[in-house]
């Protein structure tokens, strides 16, 4: 076993950078041909209209986490030296909820936004200098808001984890959770077009 | 409804995912995007102000680096920029416009495009990352973070909806 590669000092991080542009690029390549540059498509679950973000979304999720824990499974890569994003439930819970706002009026997300934006639309643009400045909004008041960004920590939690199951167990539940999300969006799509 | 030629979102969802599952693989992270805006914005603000940008406290985590830009996130944007310029330029979709709902006046957009994107960027940093680095990235780790993060994205994306009504249509 002798990955995550770069954890194991395959190569550098000048080499890391080149990584980096080379799966950006097919990250932007897979975003903007799923239409995920386009807001009109970006928005169009929340009317009802457009599934294509759920659709994308929770495909690409089921793939990577049945991927991730099948390499892990099979002793292919180290899953100790996998970064796990942090949980901080209350700062993810509203941040999450102010961010449903923000990604309905602009009409983009981060990443998005530049697919957007790589597809010729310059509203996107416009929202991604309203990132910056929001970014440099919460590093102002960053000193007030510091105890509830650290507030209810709990590390690196994972379903798995917290439900005291086998992460298959996980797996299992959110294939069919999407499968039946799915079906009734693809029965939804027929009825309303 | 005119058919479009965008590929399946179930394509480019596995190669989503495959995309993701290549980045745990050689990296041993996941993918991101809010944080390379953050990054910039520490960087102008350090342009402009030095003092200013030197006395808070959350860019630190950036400015103290030498080269701050020299990011893998910063690259991955470049990288996306550069693979979504190619798929459109491929498909030939590429259009130069000011992207808005058909009812909506162009300062209206400018307003909804630029106050949306402040929310983006501030909640971005609340949460820790955006749709990429905690939605997508933590929920195929099935990180709590994630999950937490999804829900609360999508019921506030479904509410708001009924409240701007108009707002897209």
């Amino acid at each position: 076993m002798n990955s995550p590669l770069y954890e194991y000092g395959l190569f550098g991080e000048g080499v890391s950078l080149i990584v980096a542009l080379v799966i950006g690029f097919f990250f932007g390549l897979f975003l903007e041909r799923g239409g995920l540059g386009n807001p009109h498509k970006l928005i169009g679950v929340f009317y009802l209209k457009d599934f294509a973000v759920p659709k994308t979304m929770f495909t690409a999720i089921l793939v990577a986490s049945s991927g991730l824990y099948l390499l892990g499974d099979l002793k292919l890569l180290d899953m100790t030296r996998i970064w796990i994003v942090p949980a901080f439930f209350w700062p993810q819970l509203i941040g999450g909820a102010l961010f449903g706002l923000g990604y309905l009026v602009a009409g983009y997300c981060p990443g998005t936004a530049v697919a957007g934006l790589a597809s010729g639309r310059l509203d996107a643009l416009v929202a991604m200098f309203g990132m910056i400045a929001g970014s440099l909004l919460f590093a102002a008041v960053y000193p007030a808001l510091e105890h509830f960004y650290m507030s209810s920590a709990l590390g690196t939690a994972t379903l798995p984890s917290v439900l005291g199951v086998n992460h298959w167990v996980v797996i299992a539940f959110v294939v069919l959770m999407a499968g039946m999300m799915f079906y009734s969006m693809e029965r939804f799509e027929r009825k309303t077009h | 409804m005119k058919k479009n030629s965008f590929w399946s979102p179930y394509v480019s969802g596995i190669g989503l995912g495959l995309t993701l599952l290549a980045t745990f693989y050689v990296m041993g992270k996941g993918l991101g995007a809010s944080s390379a805006f953050s990054i910039v914005s520490a960087v102008a603000t350090q342009k402009i102000d030095p003092e200013y940008a030197g006395g808070l406290k959350y860019f630190s985590r950036y400015l103290s680096s030498g080269s701050p830009l020299k990011d893998w996130m910063v690259f991955e944007i470049l990288g996306l920029f550069v693979g979504a310029l190619t798929g459109a330029l491929l498909s030939r979709s590429f259009r130069l416009k000011f992207d808005k709902p058909s009812h909506m006046t162009g300062g209206g957009r400018l307003f909804t495009a630029l106050s949306g994107g402040i929310l983006l960027g501030f909640a971005a940093r609340l949460a820790r990352g955006c749709t990429s680095g905690v939605a997508l990235t933590g929920g195929a780790q099935l990180a709590v973070a994630g999950w937490v993060f999804v829900i609360a994205m999508f019921v506030s994306g479904f509410i708001f909806a009924a409240v701007f009504r108009r707002m897209w249509s």
